[in-house]
């Protein structure tokens, strides 16, 4: 068959031509140059095969991300080693202003409640003023800390509704919602399906908007497709035309948004995602799905 | 010959028949005599200095005198602004004299040996950890690098013009912004004290 056999041919540019998502965008420009001239005859003796419709159902999906809002509680090893670093900084640093301030005001003090005290020669010296020590701003500065209560880190002891965008808040999460494909009723990433005459990124952006009773502001991270799962229709579904569906996924970071706590949404970490989706889908899934 | 004897007006009279010469003669296209050295010399006499009683001016020689003065002190401008411009001082670079004062040493202290050996050790745990962490971060986008050049190739597969579309850079992308993550969350309804500073940076004009 010609079809595999131009399949094969470009394997190989392929494995040359490897697509870092950081310098995507500027190794797309290049790499469409050098394989629109490169690949010209490979492609069209694959368009000729495909002239008619290809079996595959296309659906474009988005994998919507919400990042961490604080930083993560840290490990007894980090937690030791940052106490060790401090620790070595204080050493090896110099006395700044305000611990000379200290050290003089103290060496005062102690002059001062000595026996041989004279305080004339002293009050020549600093000018008779009434000097604040270091020592009672430091305590002055801690009071006004204490007037500002800022927002607690750990809000999501008592349980947050897994649907809510405030749990977790260290984490990445990523959006799930329940739809019904096929003849079940399965959590999954959004997706719509594919329309002639649009791209995949707006088929996923249509996809995120048509959530029923929810508005998500997102920043999709270019047009490029992030992951891919394949799978076939159960025999009885095949027709001719339709053999199975391409399921394409698009990255992007939540930025603004709210939803209503009726609809089935879910919000949850990578190691949460196995008890939702489904074996094959979780495996290709799994991949594009970062934890830093 | 009229005309000869007009444009001869201040010279004294000459014989008639070396005016008959000149008009037959050098009568050229237009009729005007002064041609040759000899002529012109001639009427220079007539038309000279002890007839006319004025000083001579200088035309030429002044202005050129003074245009090379205005060019030489034209050229010791640029000399002088050809100096390159001063560099401007790094202010991190050099220590303010107030932090080389013996005074602010702090004392060192003197580490027991338990201490020392658990700092090495805690150290190099620390590497390993870290060593750890790297080597799952970078595995960790290599797969996804892996997931997304095979979700280019199905899409190849599928449609020539989905994929050109899917390799387009987007413009809309950058600037991109994105308020990382801080110790604790953000208040809702908070409103920050304002605060005055006074900026002191100096600025350095080149």
């Amino acid at each position: 068959m010609a079809a595999p056999c131009s399949r094969m041919a470009n394997r190989p540019l392929w494995q040359f031509i490897t697509n870092v998502r950081r310098t995507g965008l500027k190794h797309t420009g290049v790499r469409q140059i050098s394989l629109s001239s490169a690949c010209r005859a490979a492609t069209q003796t694959r368009s000729k095969t495909e002239g008619v419709a290809s079996p595959w159902k296309l659906y474009g999906a988005v994998c919507l991300q919400r990042l961490p809002v604080i930083s993560q509680e840290r490990n007894p090893i980090e937690d030791q080693f940052a106490e060790l670093m401090h620790q070595m900084e204080l050493e090896r640093s110099l006395l700044s202003d305000h611990e000379q301030r200290l050290l003089e005001d103290s060496e005062r003090m102690t002059r001062k409640q000595a026996d041989n005290y004279d305080s004339d020669e002293e009050e020549a010296d600093y000018g008779g003023q009434e000097t604040i020590t270091a020592q009672d701003q430091e305590d002055s500065w801690e009071q006004k800390l204490k007037h500002f209560q800022p927002a607690l880190r750990d809000r999501d002891v008592g349980g947050t509704p897994l649907g809510s965008v405030e749990r977790c808040l260290g984490d990445s999460l990523v959006l799930l919602v329940q739809q019904t494909v096929g003849k079940e009723t399965i959590w999954l990433l959004p997706q719509a399906q594919w329309e002639a005459g649009e791209t995949l990124r707006q088929t996923a952006e249509r996809g995120l908007n048509s959530l029923p009773e929810a508005d998500f502001k997102a920043t999709f991270l270019g047009n490029t497709p992030c992951g891919v799962y394949r799978y076939k229709f159960p025999k009885e579904v095949q027709t001719e035309c339709c053999v199975g569906a391409k399921v394409f996924f698009f990255k992007a970071f939540l930025s603004a948004g709210s939803a209503s706590q009726k609809e089935p949404f879910l919000w949850v970490k990578k190691t949460e995602l196995q008890g939702y989706l489904k074996p094959p889908y979780l495996e290709k899934v799994d991949r594009f799905i970062l934890n830093l | 010959m009229l005309s000869c004897l007009v444009y001869l007006r201040n010279s004294s009279p000459l014989p008639l028949i070396w005016y008959v010469v000149l008009h037959s003669s050098l009568m050229g296209v237009d009729g005007h005599v002064s041609q040759g050295p000899w002529f012109a010399s001639v009427l220079t006499l007539k038309t000279s200095a002890p007839l006319r009683a004025e000083p001579k001016k200088k035309k030429k020689v002044d202005p050129r005198r003074e245009q090379m003065v205005r060019e030489r002190l034209k050229k010791k401008l640029k000399k002088l602004e050809r100096v390159p411009p001063e560099l401007i001082p790094i202010e991190d670079f050099t220590t303010p004299a107030k932090y080389m004062d013996e005074t602010r040493v702090r004392g060192a202290p003197q580490l027991p040996f338990e201490e020392s050996e658990r700092r090495a050790l805690l150290l190099k745990e620390w590497s390993r950890y870290k060593q750890t962490q790297h080597r799952a971060e970078m595995e960790a986008v290599g797969l996804a690098v892996e997931a997304q050049r095979e979700a280019l190739e199905e899409l190849r597969l599928e449609s020539e013009e989905l994929y050109q579309a899917a390799l387009r850079p987007d413009p809309l992308l950058f600037p991109f912004n994105h308020q990382g993550p801080s110790y604790t969350p953000p208040k809702a309804q908070y409103e920050a004290p304002e605060g005055k500073y006074n900026n002191i940076t100096k600025v350095y004009t080149q």
